[in-house]
This record gives C-alpha cells, sequence and structure tokens, in this order.
C-alpha cells in the first residue's frame, strides 16, 4: 500500500440534509462556539471522524440529540472556550443515521494560540492551587440541583407546572456540562504535565496513571454494594429467582421466596442511594436504575453465578500496595531536581487527580444529568397522550426539543397534527440504525498520521498505533466496497494496543457490543469489547481479562482493569472485529498485544 | 522467657529495637530523653517465636514461599495465613504478662479500668531506608480491657501478613523468606487527641532543609496518617521559627472516638470544625521547634514526626509526641544541596532558575500544547 496517499473511509453514505426525517435544523437557533451536531456532509471526508461508541454505542432517539448538543459539542465547546485551552476549541459530532461520530476543531491561528494560552494560566492556576474546595462547590452546585428536581412530586403538577420544569432541567443539564468540561480541562491539563514530565525524565508516561490509582470512586462503592447484596442473597436463600428466569417478574419470584421480602428491602435501599444513574450518557430514553433496576439485578445475578466474592478491601489493598511500590520505584531511579519535580508534579496530581475524577464526575454529570429531563418529558407525555395529542407518553422521545418547545410555546409553525405523523417513521429510523450499529467503521474521513488534541489520545485512544491500524485497514478495504474492517482483519491472529494493565492470561473470548449484552458474559472470560463505561464495571468482578478497540492510559477499562487486579489491552483498533466469541485467546497486558489461539 | 515477653516503655531504649521493632524503640528513647510520649509497654517479637506451634511456623513457611501470580493468588495466600496465625490461642504465659503488664499501665495513668488504649504492630524491618513501611501494618485505636487487647495483639502479629505488606515485602524483601518473628506489638495510652497530625522535618516536597512542615487535622491523627482529608498546611522558617505560610485544608472527615463502636472510625467532621484551623500558631511554633531537637537527637537526619493535642491538658503540657522516624523520601535519594563546593553558597537564597519548581501550568503549555515561546 502507499504511503502517500491519505487513508480515507468515505463519509458519502451518511450524508444527510436532515437529522432525522422531517427535520431540517433551524438556522443559529443555539448559540454555538463552533457548530451543533450535524449529520455528515460531503466536506467532512477532510477530517477525521471517531465513532463515540465509548460512551454512546446504541444510536440517539431526536430528543436525545438535545442533550447530545448541550454535553459533547456545546458543553465541550464552551468549556474549551472558557478555559482556554491552546490547540482546541473542543470537540464536534456528526451522526451517521442515529450514531454518534467525534472529532476535534483544531487552533489554526498562531495569534490565537498565543491568546488562549495567556488566559489559559490565569484559569487554571489558581483552581489547581485548591483544587478540593473548588470540586467541593462544584458538586455541591450539582447535588443541590439534583435535591430540587429529585423532590418534585411531578405527578401531582399541572401540565404547565410540568412544563416549566421540563424547561428547568434542561438548563440545568446544560449547565452540568459545561462544569463537566471545565473540570476536564483543568485536569488534563494537570495529569498531561506529569504525563510529559514523566517522559522527559525518564520514566514512561504511561505509568503515571497507576501512579494515581487506587481512589475510591462511586462507582467502586456500588460494585461494593452490588458484591454484599449477593452475598445477602445467599444466606437469604434467594439467589436462584437471581440467576434463573426474565428479569420482568424477577421481583415478584423473589417476593414469593421466605425471606424474599427482606432482600428485596436490602436492595430498594441500594437503589435509594445508587440507582439515581441511566446505563449511557445523554440517553433520555433509558431508565435510571431506580425506574428499572434490571441491569443491577443482573450484576447481582452475574456475581452470584462465581463461586466466591470478591474482596474489595484486599483488592483496593493490594491496588494502593502496588501503586506505593510503583512510586517508590520511580522516587529511586530519580535524584536532585528531577526527583524535585517530580514529587511536585505527583502532589499535585494526588490532590487534582484526573485519574479519579474521570470515573467519578459520571455519577454526578454523565449518567445523571438527563434524568430530569426524562422524568419531566415522560410525565408532560403522559399529560398529552390523555389529551390525545400523540399516542404515548414515549412518543416525545422522537420530537426534537426544538419541535417540542414551538409547539408547546403555542408559537405555531407547527402543529401535534404534523408532529404526530413523523412519529412512527421516526421510530423505524431508530429501529434501523440500532441494528446497523456495531457493523459501523470505527473511523470515518480522513485517517491523520497524528492527532494533536491530547484529550483524543489519551481518554479516546487515538494512539499513533490506533491510528497506524486504522490507515492499514482502510489500504487493504480500499478495494471493496463493504464494510472497512471486513477485508482488513482477514487472517489476522495478533492484534497490538496500549498496554494498561498488567498480567497475562488464556483463556476463552466474549465479544459484546453493547452494555446491553453484557449478562451474556460468564465468570472466567475475557471480555472483548468496543470499550467500557462505568456500567461495565461489574463485569471485571468476574472477567479474567479484558480487551478494547478504543481507550488509552485514562480510560475507563484501564483504570478498572488495574484496580480489579486483572490484565488489560486497549486502543486495538479491531479486536471486536478480529476475536470471535468462544476463540481462546492469550493476552498480554504489559506488551499490550492480543493473539488468537484457536 | 515470660519476663522477656513484655516490657514497659520505660525500659525500652533504641538499643531495643531488634527486639520491639524500631518504632517503639525510638518511643522508649525519646521517653527517656524528656520528651512526652503516651505510656506503655511492648509484647516482643520474642514472644511470638515462643508461642507458634512448629507446624503452624511449617505452615506460614510454606505458605508464603508458594509461587502467585498476581494479588488474587498473593491475597488468597495471606488470608490463610492471617487466619493461621489469628487462630492460634496465646500460652497462658503471655497472657499473663500481658496483664500485669497492663494492671501496671492503668495503675501509672490512674484510669483504671477505664483506660484505652493503641494497640500499633511494630515491624522489625519497618524502616528500611529505601521502601518506607508507613502504615503498611495495623493500629487499633480506643482498645481496652486485658482480652481485648490480647485479641487484637494477635490480630496486629497477623496483620504482618496481609496481602499488601506481602506485595510490599516480596518486592523489597525484608525477611526472606518470610519468618514469622519480626514483627513486635506496641500497647499505648490513647492520647484523647483534640488534634493530631504529623511534622517533617524538612520540605517533603521540594527536599528544602531550611523548613519545618506541619499537617494536621482535628481529632485523631489516622485522617491525616492514611492520607484520607487534605489536612491543614504549615511551613515554618526553621531558623527564625516565623510560620511561612498557613492553609487550611477542606476537612471533611475526622478520626473520632465512637462510643457505639468503642473504637476510632473516620466520621464527617462536625460543621463548626470545618475550615478551621487545628491548631493556634503557638502550636504549631512548638511542635516544629520540639520537631528541630527530635532530628538533632537522631543524628541530624531529616525526621517524619507524629503529634497529638491532648484535650485536657493545658498547652505546652498538652503536646504529644506518638512516633518519628526518618524521613524516606529524601533521605533514600540525594539529599538536594544547599551549597556548591568551590562556588558560591546559596543558603537559603531564591531557588537558582535552573533548577525550576514543578508548576504543571507552564509546563503543559509548553510540552503538552507545546505553545511556542512559552
Amino acid at each position: 500500500m502507499s504511503g502517500d496517499s491519505p487513508r480515507v473511509f468515505p463519509v458519502d453514505e451518511f450524508v444527510r440534509e436532515e437529522l432525522y426525517p422531517g427535520y431540517k435544523q433551524p438556522f443559529g437557533s443555539q448559540p454555538f462556539v463552533a457548530g451543533p451536531v450535524r449529520p455528515f456532509s460531503l466536506a467532512d471526508n477532510e477530517r477525521y471522524w471517531l465513532r463515540d461508541s465509548l460512551h454512546f454505542s446504541e444510536g440517539m432517539v431526536p430528543a436525545s440529540i438535545a442533550t447530545l448538543d448541550d454535553a459533547q459539542t456545546w458543553g465541550a465547546q464552551l468549556g474549551a472556550e472558557i478555559v482556554g485551552v491552546p490547540p482546541t476549541r473542543g470537540s464536534v459530532n456528526r451522526l451517521a443515521g442515529t450514531h454518534v461520530y467525534i472529532g476535534t476543531i483544531d487552533v489554526d491561528t498562531q495569534w490565537q494560540v498565543q491568546a488562549r494560552a495567556a488566559r489559559f494560566g490565569q484559569y487554571v492556576s489558581p483552581i489547581l492551587a485548591d483544587f478540593g474546595s473548588y470540586w467541593a462547590m462544584r458538586a455541591g452546585e450539582l447535588q443541590s440541583a439534583y435535591d430540587h428536581f429529585d423532590n418534585l412530586d411531578l405527578h401531582v403538577m399541572s401540565m404547565p407546572e410540568i412544563w416549566t420544569v421540563l424547561k428547568d432541567a434542561y438548563a440545568f443539564h446544560r449547565r452540568a456540562w459545561f462544569i463537566h468540561f471545565e473540570v476536564m480541562y483543568v485536569l488534563t491539563a494537570n495529569y498531561l504535565a506529569f504525563y510529559e514530565l514523566a517522559e522527559e525524565i525518564g520514566l514512561s508516561g504511561s505509568q503515571v496513571s497507576s501512579f494515581l490509582s487506587g481512589q475510591q470512586t462511586f462507582y467502586s462503592r456500588t460494585d461494593e454494594e452490588l458484591w454484599r447484596l449477593a452475598e445477602l442473597a445467599r444466606t437469604l436463600d434467594v439467589s436462584s429467582a437471581l440467576m434463573t428466569g426474565s428479569p420482568a417478574d424477577m421481583r415478584s419470584r423473589i417476593a414469593a421466596l421466605p425471606h424474599g421480602t427482606t432482600w428485596l428491602g436490602s436492595f430498594d435501599k441500594f437503589l435509594s442511594e445508587f440507582g439515581q444513574r441511566v446505563e449511557e450518557t445523554c440517553r433520555i430514553d433509558t431508565p435510571s436504575w431506580a425506574e428499572d433496576p434490571t441491569p443491577a439485578l443482573y450484576s447481582v445475578g452475574a456475581f452470584l453465578s462465581k463461586p466466591t466474592g470478591f474482596d474489595f478491601h484486599a483488592a483496593r489493598a493490594a491496588a494502593i500496595a502496588e501503586r506505593d511500590a510503583q512510586i517508590d520505584a520511580a522516587r529511586r531511579a530519580l535524584n536532585g531536581a528531577n526527583l524535585s519535580r517530580f514529587n511536585q508534579a505527583l502532589a499535585s496530581n494526588q490532590t487534582a487527580n484526573f485519574a479519579w475524577w474521570n470515573e467519578e464526575h459520571n455519577y454526578l454529570i454523565d449518567r445523571r444529568a438527563a434524568i430530569p429531563v426524562r422524568r419531566a418529558t415522560l410525565e408532560l407525555g403522559t399529560w398529552l397522550a390523555s389529551d390525545g395529542e400523540i399516542s404515548d407518553p414515549t412518543d416525545l422521545f422522537f420530537l426534537f426539543k426544538a419541535e417540542l418547545f414551538d409547539v408547546m410555546s403555542g408559537a405555531g409553525t407547527t402543529s401535534w397534527a404534523e408532529l404526530r405523523a413523523m412519529i412512527p417513521d421516526r421510530r423505524a429510523y431508530f429501529e434501523h440504525w440500532r441494528e446497523r450499529g456495531p457493523s459501523l467503521p470505527p473511523m470515518l474521513g480522513t485517517i491523520p498520521e497524528v492527532v494533536p488534541d491530547p484529550i483524543m489520545i489519551e481518554v479516546f485512544g487515538l494512539s499513533g498505533q490506533f491510528l497506524e491500524t486504522m490507515r492499514g485497514e482502510a489500504g487493504a478495504g480500499a478495494g471493496s466496497s463493504g464494510a472497512p474492517g471486513a477485508a482488513g482483519t482477514a487472517g489476522v491472529t495478533e492484534i497490538r494496543g496500549f498496554p494498561a494493565a498488567k498480567g497475562v492470561v488464556e483463556g476463552v473470548a466474549r465479544v459484546i457490543t453493547t452494555v446491553g449484552d453484557l449478562h451474556l458474559v460468564e465468570p472466567g472470560e475475557i471480555l472483548v469489547c468496543g470499550g467500557t463505561t462505568t456500567e461495565w464495571t461489574p463485569a471485571f468482578g468476574i472477567i479474567t481479562a479484558c480487551v478494547c478497540d478504543t481507550g488509552g492510559s485514562l480510560t475507563h477499562a484501564a483504570i478498572v482493569s488495574r484496580e480489579y487486579g486483572i490484565p488489560c489491552v486497549v486502543g486495538t483498533a479491531i479486536a471486536t472485529q478480529v476475536v470471535k466469541t468462544g476463540d481462546r485467546i492469550r493476552v498480554d497486558g504489559q506488551a499490550g498485544t492480543v493473539r488468537v489461539l484457536a | 522467657m515470660s519476663q522477656d515477653a513484655v516490657v514497659d516503655l520505660s525500659a525500652i531504649r533504641a538499643s531495643d529495637a531488634g527486639r520491639v521493632g524500631p518504632k517503639m524503640a525510638r518511643l522508649g528513647q525519646l521517653a527517656a530523653d524528656g520528651w512526652q510520649v503516651p505510656d506503655g509497654y511492648a509484647v516482643t517479637a520474642t514472644a511470638l517465636d515462643g508461642w507458634l506451634p512448629a507446624e503452624a511456623r511449617g505452615e506460614l513457611a510454606r505458605l508464603f514461599t508458594a509461587p502467585a501470580q498476581g494479588h488474587g493468588e498473593l491475597t488468597r495466600l495471606a488470608e490463610q495465613a492471617r487466619a493461621l496465625v489469628e487462630s492460634q490461642p496465646l500460652p497462658s504465659w503471655l497472657r499473663d504478662a500481658v496483664a500485669a503488664a497492663h494492671a501496671r499501665l492503668e495503675s501509672r495513668t490512674g484510669r483504671g479500668a477505664g483506660l484505652r488504649v493503641a494497640v500499633r504492630s511494630s515491624a522489625l524491618s519497618e524502616d528500611g531506608q529505601a521502601a518506607s513501611f508507613a502504615g503498611q501494618y495495623e493500629t487499633y485505636l480506643g482498645v481496652s480491657g486485658v482480652a481485648d487487647i490480647l485479641l487484637h495483639v494477635r490480630k496486629c502479629w497477623a496483620s504482618g501478613f496481609s496481602a499488601h505488606a506481602l506485595a510490599y515485602r516480596r518486592r523489597f524483601g525484608g525477611a526472606s523468606p518470610v519468618r514469622v518473628h519480626d514483627l513486635a506489638v506496641g500497647v499505648l495510652e490513647l492520647v484523647d487527641a483534640r488534634s493530631a497530625g504529623v511534622a517533617f522535618t524538612l520540605d517533603p516536597v521540594t527536599g528544602d532543609r531550611g523548613v519545618c512542615v506541619v499537617e494536621g487535622n482535628w481529632g485523631f491523627g489516622e485522617s491525616v496518617v492514611s492520607g484520607q482529608v487534605s489536612p491543614d498546611h504549615w511551613t515554618v522558617d526553621r531558623s527564625s521559627g516565623r510560620v511561612l505560610t498557613a492553609r487550611t485544608g477542606a476537612k471533611l472527615t475526622w478520626a473520632a472516638f465512637s462510643p457505639d463502636s468503642g473504637r476510632v472510625v473516620l466520621s464527617p467532621l462536625p460543621g463548626d470544625l470545618t475550615g478551621q484551623p487545628c491548631l493556634s500558631e503557638d502550636e504549631v511554633r512548638y511542635i516544629c521547634a520540639q520537631a528541630a531537637r527530635i532530628e538533632e537527637a537522631a543524628a541530624g537526619v531529616p525526621q517524619d514526626i507524629e503529634w497529638a493535642i491532648a484535650r485536657d491538658l493545658p498547652f505546652p503540657d498538652s503536646v504529644f509526641f506518638l512516633q518519628h522516624r526518618p524521613e524516606t523520601t529524601w533521605t533514600a535519594g540525594e539529599v538536594p544541596r544547599t551549597e556548591t563546593p568551590g562556588t558560591e553558597a546559596h543558603g537559603t537564597e531564591p531557588p537558582d532558575p535552573e533548577e525550576p519548581a514543578f508548576d504543571p501550568v507552564k509546563y503543559a503549555l509548553r510540552h503538552v500544547f507545546k505553545v511556542p515561546g512559552s
């Protein structure tokens, strides 16, 4: 293959004028810094686009596109603007059908880079100097908003009152996402400074996230509680009901057992504290655990299928010992000014710790911020369905925010009859693209030699290795019109990625492309997936290794694998295409390799 | 043997490190040199040698030389060893010796049966100059009564076999194969701490020997030592005794005695104490002055010192020193020079611009975002 011509995965087949049948975006309706969520256009062939299966694996309904706009698009762009990140104006999104691709916007003039650098220092330094107080303030703001929304009794409100709540909920959602990116850019700078310093003084940058591991997060506490509930299920003899049968009637089957109501009492107490979370970021159409605890019940069932429990205390203690041993070893290799700089960078990152926050914030922002919007939307839908404007409350998921606001405000450019008529087509469109999701290419557009945005490298895993694999694939697949991956991966038995957590394991692979299939994972298997998020964490208690298409040193799978002490390789680009469920594979988490044995 | 098994603190000197562990040996020496420390006694490592029957020791040796892959297996081995040690009944001569020492302590402190103590592991190999074993072994705070003390003595001994401690030992050495008699246990009166924390006779981050750093929180010191809070932080100029910086930490939790559990537990800090510094400036300066003298007594090696302020005593009688040890971060590596032979001495002048402090923002602009001219 030629090294000169750029590799392009054409976006052509995804080019649309409308985001969904019957929806044209109103021009200038939102104050975007750099650009809203759009369908692909031919001009997008000039740039790279990464499928964000890390955050959005199943596709977006129209109502979720407003929350996506707020989050990864507007929130990232405003955050990058206010913090003044010098090389990037944040991320921007395109949809292939209903599926999310992410790109970045470079700052391309020297004057702008310099001006942003100057204000970046002014903005970031005081926050890093006292990150504890700063995060306590932001977390407090988010928590008080949740206290407000969670305590509203929507069932007794009138339709105008609910409409007001929905507007408030959207406003809060947008604010939460600004906080997300403000904090993220500040912490990323701190982390990456440590990373580059480590490289400069003869350590490896990839060690840095290990130096910062071992902190307890909301999610490790959730897992610990789920294991405790599994133990309790054994003690109270309700485990059989949790391990068999359909989740729909699991509750009633448990309740019928002699100690069933005791166990359900503990489970409900768990939900009241840990249940305000949904399975995917920005998804209005997915219930919280409090609404539908099926994912939590599955986790308990999976833990029960493992003969012994998991000692979180011991695992964390061992992870901390390993971390401290690595820090000590690093210190022994250094002296003088380099040791001093290392200690200062470490101290700064221990208080303003991106590796910790990258997990912890999901509970306060990613997996929770859209729940007030969802609740108010469904409640409003109930009124509208009883008035005959729509046939089902969930029909509102298939209207865009701009359409709903227009018709609700009575401004009168659209009627309920027109909107209602489009909903069946849109439901079909969503289902069509949901099925196509797993076969979409991991990247579209022109695959670059390097990606300058450090977040894309460390969080999304767009390393040189990843890009090289993608370019190789594009070359191999260029002659065929099918999915780029299919032709490029035939006959491949060894793949390379980022060595995220050490150890060597051989075992049977289980390929999972969406979190909804996580219950298929059997104890002792090796998980192979696009990427993991916090909802995948319970699986780490039963798997023996983890392999992901996406990801860098800071991705969820890397962090959690280290906590659980299992080998992990991320950023392989093609693992889910090369490996099939049932394959026997060998994962080397130190070398960053995965080999298909049979 | 029984007269060797338990030793009052007043009889312990630095030279006893080989039987009571460096931690208790230094504390005994500190008391003998006139510093105010909590009274107590030590159960010696020798006692353990006479305690575990041969078959139990054989089993331990087997567990710790067994090949282990990954922390899961290490944890399983450690669990077995811990359960084995915890389950061994103490011989009557050792129970009697502890009971006698405890009766003497109850009478010396005048607290009788109401006396609460800290039961602390004191590892003989704890203070390797290269590897800091800080916090690797267990401490139990708030224990009272002989039966409970005996139980926690066993737990302390057993804690030498946690996966945590073992991972450390396998990496950095220590007894190998793991011997069973290298942990002693200290039993010390629990100082009813209003505030507690640590003091360093140099800046642990920069290595600057010209300052003393004090960190503390309300309540017992475990919240600071375990790194669970952002403590209050002071730097004090050692030559002038002047407080150079004072930063009140975002202290959200504290270690406090819980009457329910009879133990010191981590709990939310009462609202009226958050945002309040846990020491007065006089107390900060006093702790630093004493810390400098402790360093002097320790042959000038920089020290890491734990202190506590007793709730019910007037200052400065209220200031107790709980332990001290060489500060490992800097003494393990090259101690930064304050002057260069044959060149101009820098002394306490501003730092050489060629040896810059690390500023994450400037570094990120230059090396991460690669902004020209930054």
